[in-house]
């Protein structure tokens, strides 16, 4: 299951990254002989439509790939900003520990009550809409987990007795962080990183959805759904192609993320994690 | 435990001061102001406009008169709506969110309670892993999406429900309910069905086997209560889950609630209107994680002292 999602996913982003050069139109370009065409109708095809093309004459087949490329970099690029914050703020709570450990963690819990998704709103109408604000407005927010979890690893290596040999020896705080925390913590930071990176998706798409997130000319699976509901009654292709794809993304994200999570925590309870 | 809540009183009060003012500043160092048309006003008209608005004192200051009126009760008047005060705007749209999210909860909790006891009942089956691969499709949707599928099944496919708006009968109700549930009972399902996995293997369920207790009494009687504290922790994310929501599905569905009411504010910039918003939005998060603290207290008597 794990490897047929890894499998699918690495499917879409090869076809969104290699498939547009090998199309005849670009995703901005405006057809103007070729609008709404219907993805059956064999004109279509003849123009070099294969799916179609949208209200104002863009190929979909074009327009799909160059949304589902921009949501999958954005995501990946938010999802890594969040685990920066994440891994450096739950690594700075689990080694220093107690007062420190308890403000750092109770922050972490203030912030999960809190209505993030419309400081983000208002982030993105603010400061206008660039995508770098996007992936640092996303992974400002999606850090928590992350920082829960890798708190809750140094704590556990932090007392075994490697760390203990190193302090020994005089390594410094931040060459035990850097040479023996880091390594250890990466596994599982790194299949957390594959969990947030779905759930970023969702909310780049979310935000592209209500108009507040990629803007055009660009485009992104959630504004190609946006577009796709206006007109699914004359055209149910328009919502269902963007739309399932996105929804595939975001299942086999999720369901790759979670077994590789599952696993990592099993291979915890044994000793055999970081020994080699 | 009277305690305990009093204290999450006490500590939820910065927490929403810090919301309203970072939202505040956010808001007021943003370029562009709510005054700039597509025909600029003349310098006097702008600077009259601001000053009968107080947008031309200094920035503690505003924020200081701002707090003070919010404690009062008045959020002050719309500067899009010209003939609405934010007050009257939530008024119109809180019942209508709130109307859609408290049925969504209570679908999705009865769904996704149901859902989690068959599956943790039949550990292992089939039936069991495929509620849990639903549970994760459920979570994975994105309501944006679920919502326009919806739509094109049930109401133009079908036409058994409306396909936006709201009228006097029940039936416009129905797609957005469930859309905006789906993704919460997905997570109900499997926070029950880990609470009960945990559960079942205790000691005490061991012994009332042998004492000869039917599975239903065991699962009702000694498993339940202990194994829905998991899925209590989770009524704040869910209510922040169901706010986000709200502003999707009242945008797919023509509805005017405070989601729709926040979106277009915050497009609009009328300050007054989305700061009114994100402090309720705020204040009911707070308020369902009390809530979820209350019913910790309920499902766990030990939790009562901590």
């Amino acid at each position: 299951m794990m490897r047929f999602s890894i499998i699918l996913v690495a499917i879409m982003a090869a076809l969104a990254v290699f498939l547009p050069f090998l199309l005849p139109w670009d995703y901005t370009q405006i057809d103007w002989d070729g609008v709404s065409m219907d993805i059956t109708s064999y004109e279509a095809w003849q123009r070099g439509h294969y799916l179609g093309s949208d209200d104002i004459g863009r190929d979909r087949l074009a327009r799909i790939l160059a949304g589902t490329r921009i949501t999958m970099s954005v995501a990946l690029a938010a999802a890594l900003v969040a685990m920066l914050i994440g891994i450096s703020w739950g690594i700075i709570a689990g080694w220093i520990g107690g007062r420190t450990d308890d403000i750092m963690m109770r922050i972490v819990d203030a912030l999960y009550a809190l209505p993030f998704m419309f400081i983000v709103i208002i982030l993105m109408v603010v400061f206008g809409r660039s995508i770098l604000l996007i992936f640092i407005g996303i992974g400002a927010v999606e850090w928590l987990t992350m920082a829960r979890v890798v708190r809750a690893e140094v704590k556990a290596i932090k007392v075994r007795p490697f760390i203990l040999a190193a302090e020994a020896s005089g390594a410094s705080s931040l060459s035990i962080i850097l040479r023996h925390i880091l390594p250890n913590i990466m596994g599982v930071a790194i299949a957390y990183l594959m969990l947030t990176v779905p759930q970023v998706v969702m909310v780049e798409s979310f935000l592209s959805f209500l108009g507040l997130g990629v803007q055009e000319p660009m485009t992104s699976l959630g504004i190609l759904v946006n577009e796709g509901a206006a007109q699914m009654e004359i055209n149910p292709a328009a919502l269902l192609l963007p739309g399932g794809i996105l929804i595939i993304l975001i299942i086999s994200l999720t369901i790759a993320g979670e077994r590789l999570r599952d696993r990592i925590n099993a291979g915890n309870i044994g000793p055999n994690i970081g020994a080699s | 435990m009277v305690r305990l809540i009093l204290r999450r009183l006490w500590m939820a009060i910065p927490t929403l001061f810090a919301i309203i003012i970072i939202s505040f500043l956010l808001m007021r160092f943003a370029p562009g102001g709510p005054f700039d048309g597509e025909r600029p006003l003349s310098s006097e008209t702008k600077a009259a406009l601001e000053n009968s608005y107080g947008l031309d004192k200094p920035i503690w200051e505003q924020i200081m008169l701002y707090i003070g009126r919010i404690l009062q009760g008045d959020f002050g008047p719309s500067l899009i709506y010209r003939d609405f005060t934010v007050n009257e705007l939530i008024a119109q749209g809180l019942p209508v969110s709130l109307l859609i999210g408290g049925l969504a909860l209570v679908l999705a909790s009865i769904i996704g309670i149901s859902g989690g006891l068959i599956a943790a009942s039949k550990a292992g089956k089939a039936i069991d892993e495929i509620l849990m691969l639903f549970a994760t499709l459920l979570t994975a949707l994105p309501t944006f999406v679920t919502g326009p599928l919806l739509v094109l099944i049930f109401a133009f496919t079908l036409g058994w429900f409306p396909v936006s708006g709201m009228d006097d009968g029940i039936s416009w109700l129905v797609l957005p309910v469930i859309a905006l549930s789906l993704p919460i009972t997905g997570a109900i399902i499997k926070l029950v069905r880990a609470g009960l996995a945990v559960q079942l293997s205790q000691d005490h369920l061991r012994s009332a086997k042998a004492r000869g207790l039917s599975p239903l009494k065991r699962l009702f009687r000694h498993a339940l209560r202990p194994a829905l504290v998991p899925a209590a922790s989770y009524l704040g994310p869910a209510a922040a889950g169901l706010l986000t929501g709200a502003v999707v599905i009242e945008t797919i569905f023509g509805l005017p609630g405070l989601g729709r009411y926040f979106v277009q504010g915050a497009l609009n910039r009328d300050y007054p209107l989305v700061l009114g918003v994100v402090t309720l939005y705020a204040s009911f998060i707070i308020a369902f994680n009390l809530l979820a603290d209350i019913i910790y207290g309920w499902l766990d008597p030990r939790m009562r002292d901590s």
